[in-house]
């Protein structure tokens, strides 16, 4: 611990105060000022560090940033605005808001991009919302945006800039000079974040009571529009703006991005976890962090192949021929990533009929089907009494296996009867259901439900559900659904609890991972979904969740190539020929394949392809 | 001691590897420790950057009188359905829209056209660095160089030096294919053989030319004619040192005479990379071109031997008229955050792998292994 206070000087917009939130007044002294003056401070050796305008990062040679905290949007960011009686091309002059440099040299990138030239005056900060009339534009930033009416045109340009770049933009981000801070001190900041993030309903509303407004206006711009993590796409929009501003004149330097230390860096991989785990002993959490963070890809990789040889040495890999079928789309919960759903009273709402399903049911074990994976919305009017009937008559008229209810669904039910969740399964069971699919299952950790699912059911509830099919003999898949931006520890708890659970009941048959599909969804986050990650995560998640013995690859995500080389990264099913598949091909994953496309995906990997059923037996 | 482990041996020993060592790496079933090999080599020669540059593709003929099994570009003769021939204007003009912008290359490969004369290539060259002195011209495989020769009766010394001072820089490297006679006699007969091929670069690298060299793989040849085909690559380099990359390119099935033939598999791709780095140790640079690997293998292949992701590639055609379905440009800063998403340094270079800029950005954390 430092003898005196590290002095920080931070912006006093609403955009920064999760950030700010849970600062420790032991460790830290705050300033509370405009962006560009907390620049000010730092050049003047008045502050330590400085939450500071990108630009002015720029400008200040041998700055450190901290890593992971930025001050940022994907599109459309609300307080950065350009506004003006007249279109943008026809602004003769736009006044530029004093307290920001960032902004204003995006500004003056963005018009020159189009060809604009402008005249450039600066104005006070708490004039720059009245300073547009005729052909003069203003550049408004900060909370004054959110009171600006009566223009108009308005540009928000950070849509913009998106638009150009098909990157975040990163405003401001903590820097200041290299012995500033220890790792405890970055760590310490990190922490306010997170505190922060958690907080901002709580943000919302108070900032709405000192200043008047709606505090639901202040919560969806704190969660929908300002992103808070420094992750590879804010870095890369970040380096892009460096650049063009840099090519355009307007910044003298091309100014290097270099990090405080953080204490997770220095934290230690014991030299043996990875080959303990490709041996078959359990990880504990640190080592799975570290690992899942830093483990070399081929490393990760051996390690699980070896742990998937352990377990499956007859070289076989499974698949299934069944038909996901959606029985309604209806659904209460209206999950911002999923593109499937049709609020109760829409007119596109469906609920498929006898005949229909007879048909596609009629057509699965035509095409050699075994299984039928019957999920849906959380419809309000379906009630217990009309799932039992359906699944009567489904075994009575089928040779199928009933796949049904994921967690979510099943909650759901339980609330609308009044009865437990327990009752709803052992009659659900009785009336013919043989296993429980794992689905919305997501990370499993509150905090990234609350913000991606709210109304779906909360980690908890998901594995009550699962531990109460368990006690019925009835098994089920695990999954997880990663790149909604959560942590390592986030993402390595979601394995922890399912591993716990596990270890109790033993009723997981597989696992599944996949990254977040996001086109076309509302939810607007943008993690890391490449190729790479995935198969880092299915590595990891093969190591750590020892006592799960099967696990399928994503490919109707990933693609049939990907998917293909994950089972060398701990997969050993290649999941199933989908006649149907509904939910992921509307966010944009569009693969399909038949049986004879699989076998030779599998074959093509060195192993023998064998049809499996739900309990991952072989058939013939 | 296992093949495989005998064949690690010699990787780290710096002894070149031999045909059935190639092969034995092919046949070898674990994956990833194929890759954690290649990859070894790869971050030895080039640590964690990845490169890429700011090109564009001008096709400015699809007329070809050879006729390439595997080839769903070429349209043979002049007014077939589909074929097409641009005027010089046309030809300069996709340049010219694109003056203004960074790129520093332009990669030009057409068919074998019957008819167009040889100023037609010289003025070609000319006019395009009218408009921009500065590119770099990266133009005519091997195969046209042949071609040319053949059609106007020059030696190939000869065509190279008209071209240089029509301001040609370097050659790419295609048509290369498979070079055994078996493949080469069943899937593209009528146009330079392996000698001629090798013999066109021999030439230019004594000229002072640079070349790239390439290997169409995944239709009918063997695991050890591509192994044969590396280590024929490997011979001439070691004579003149002139390739700076090797860029295996995957066979896409439609719309071409070899459509029966499924398209390779990720585990191919992968694969054929990782031996790639190993067997062609004296070539600098592996290129997973991702327009034909589709960007989420091309971000993996990174992490399998390949250091380089090719470019920004504006109005490719060639692979898109065989069905590939990757985006047929990228802007740069959707390159550099795919090569930063796959966990690598993006490092933009030009033509002749002279870096140009580093963009700012944290180096990947790497695992800490201690005690």
């Amino acid at each position: 611990m430092n003898s005196r206070r590290i002095r920080l000087a931070a912006v006093s917009f609403l955009n920064a105060r999760p950030i700010t939130y849970a600062l420790d007044p032991e460790r830290f002294e705050v300033t509370f000022t405009e962006p560009s003056v907390c620049a000010d401070l730092l050049a003047a050796g008045q502050a330590d560090c400085g939450l500071i305008p990108v630009a002015s990062y720029a400008a200040q040679p041998g700055l450190r940033v901290v890593p992971g905290i930025a001050i940022a949007a994907r599109g459309a960011v609300k307080t950065v605005l350009l506004v003006g009686a007249v279109p943008w091309p026809r602004m003769a002059e736009i006044a530029l808001d004093d307290a920001s440099r960032t902004s204003a040299l995006l500004c003056k990138l963005l018009s020159r991009a189009q060809g604009f030239a402008p005249n450039y005056l600066r104005v006070d900060h708490a004039e720059a919302a009245r300073a547009a009339r005729g052909d003069r534009g203003a550049l408004v930033i900060g909370d004054a945006a959110f009171d600006l009416s009566g223009y108009p045109y308005v540009y928000d340009l950070g849509a913009e800039w998106t638009r150009a770049t098909g990157l975040p933009f990163v405003y401001a981000v903590w820097a200041g000079r290299p012995d500033a801070l220890a790792p405890a001190d970055v760590a310490a900041l990190q922490r306010s974040l997170a505190a922060g993030l958690a907080a901002r309903g709580t943000i919302a509303r108070a900032f709405a009571e000192g200043r008047g407004g709606d505090a639901k206006i202040f919560e969806r711009y704190l969660h929908n529009h300002i992103r808070y993590a420094l992750g590879s796409d804010e870095l890369a929009g970040l380096s892009e703006y460096f650049l063009r501003c840099h090519r355009a004149g307007l910044c003298e330097r091309l100014p290097e991005i270099a990090f405080y230390e953080t204490a997770p860096v220095r934290a230690r991989v014991r030299r043996d976890a990875l080959s303990a785990a490709a041996a078959g002993e359990r990880l504990c959490d640190q080592d799975a962090i570290n690992l899942y963070e830093r483990a070399p890809l081929g490393e990760l990789g051996c390690a699980a192949d070896a742990r998937r040889h352990a377990l499956h040495k007859d070289g076989v890999v499974t698949y299934i021929i069944d038909r996901n079928v959606n029985y309604t789309n209806v659904c209460v919960t209206r999950c911002k990533f999923c593109n499937f759903y049709r609020p109760p009273g829409h007119p596109e709402g469906y609920v498929l009929s006898r005949e229909v399903l007879a048909q596609k049911f009629r057509e699965t074990v035509a095409l050699g089907g075994v299984q039928v994976l019957l999920q849906g919305g959380l419809h309000p009017d379906l009630r217990i009494e009309w799932y039992e009937d359906l699944f009567r008559w489904i075994k009575s008229n089928f040779p199928l296996i009933l796949h049904a209810l994921s967690p979510a669904e099943i909650t759901h039910i339980a609330q609308l009867e009044g009865l437990s969740v327990e009752k709803v399964l052992e009659r659900l069971h009785a009336a013919g259901l043989d296993s429980v699919p794992g689905g919305g299952a997501e990370i499993l950790d509150d905090a990234v439900r609350t913000e991606v699912s709210p109304l779906k059911c909360t980690t908890d509830e998901w594995l009550a559900v699962m531990r109460a099919a368990h006690q019925l003999g009835l098994p089920s898949s695990s999954t997880m659904v990663f790149g909604f931006g959560e942590t390592s520890q986030q993402l390595t708890g979601h394995l922890g609890r399912l591993r716990t659970l596990q270890d109790q009941t033993g009723g997981f048959v597989s696992f599944f991972c996949w990254p977040f599909q996001s086109e076309g969804t509302r939810l607007k986050k943008r993690d890391d979904t490449s190729a790479a990650r995935y198969l880092r995560v299915q590595a990891l998640a093969r190591l750590y969740l020892d006592n799960i013995p099967h696990f399928g690859v994503s490919w109707p995500t990933m693609g049939p190539d990907v998917g293909q080389v994950a089972l060398r990264y701990g997969g050993n099913d290649f999941g199933s020929v989908m006649i149907e598949e509904n939910v992921v091909s509307t966010a944009g994953a569009h693969f399909m394949m038949d049986a004879a496309a699989i076998e030779r995906q599998i074959r093509g990997a060195g192993f023998i392809p064998r049809r499996r059923n739900n309990r991952y037996q072989y058939i013939s | 001691m296992t093949r495989f482990v005998k064949v690690r041996e010699k990787v780290y020993a710096g002894v070149p590897l031999d045909l059935d060592d190639g092969v034995a790496l092919f046949r070898h079933p674990n994956l990833p420790e194929l890759g954690m090999l290649a990859n070894q080599v790869r971050e030895r020669m080039h640590g964690d950057r990845a490169y890429y540059n700011l090109n564009l593709h001008i096709n400015a003929t699809n007329v070809c009188v050879a006729d390439c099994m595997f080839c769903s570009f070429a349209r043979l003769k002049p007014g077939d359905p589909g074929a097409y021939t641009m005027s010089l204007e046309q030809a300069w003009g996709k340049l010219r829209e694109r003056a203004h912008q960074p790129i520093t290359e332009i990669h030009i490969v057409n068919g074998l056209h019957p008819d167009l004369p040889f100023e037609y290539y010289e003025e070609l060259l000319r006019g395009l660095k009218r408009i921009r002195p500065d590119i770099h011209l990266k133009c005519f495989t091997a195969v046209e160089i042949h071609f040319f020769a053949h059609t106007f009766g020059m030696s190939y010394e000869k065509v190279l030096t008209r071209l240089r001072e029509a301001g040609l820089g370097s050659l790419p490297g295609g048509g290369a294919e498979i070079f055994a006679p078996r493949v080469r006699r069943k899937i593209c007969a009528d146009k330079a053989t392996t000698e001629e091929w090798l013999d066109v670069h021999r030439v230019a690298h004594r000229m002072g030319l640079r070349s790239n060299c390439t290997m169409l793989y995944g239709h009918i040849e063997t695991f050890e004619e591509r192994v044969d085909h590396m280590l024929k690559l490997r011979a001439l380099q070691d004579e003149t040192g002139g390739f700076q990359t090797f860029i295996p390119l995957a066979f896409h099935p439609e719309g071409n005479a070899l459509a029966r033939l499924p398209a390779p598999l990720g585990y191919d791709d992968l694969r054929t990379y990782a031996v790639a780095r190993l067997v062609l140790s004296n070539v600098p640079h592996l290129k997973a071109y991702w327009i034909m690997l589709g960007l989420k293998i091309a971000q993996v292949a990174l992490w399998f031997g390949a250091d380089d992701i090719d470019g920004t590639v504006q109005e490719e055609k060639i692979y898109h008229m065989a069905g590939a379905h990757t985006p047929e440009a990228l802007t740069r800063a959707q390159l550099e955050a795919a090569i930063r998403a796959a966990g690598r340094v993006p490092v933009q270079r030009d033509t002749l792998y002279n870096i140009i800029e580093t963009p700012p950005g944290p180096s990947p954390r790497r695992l800490e292994v201690v005690a």
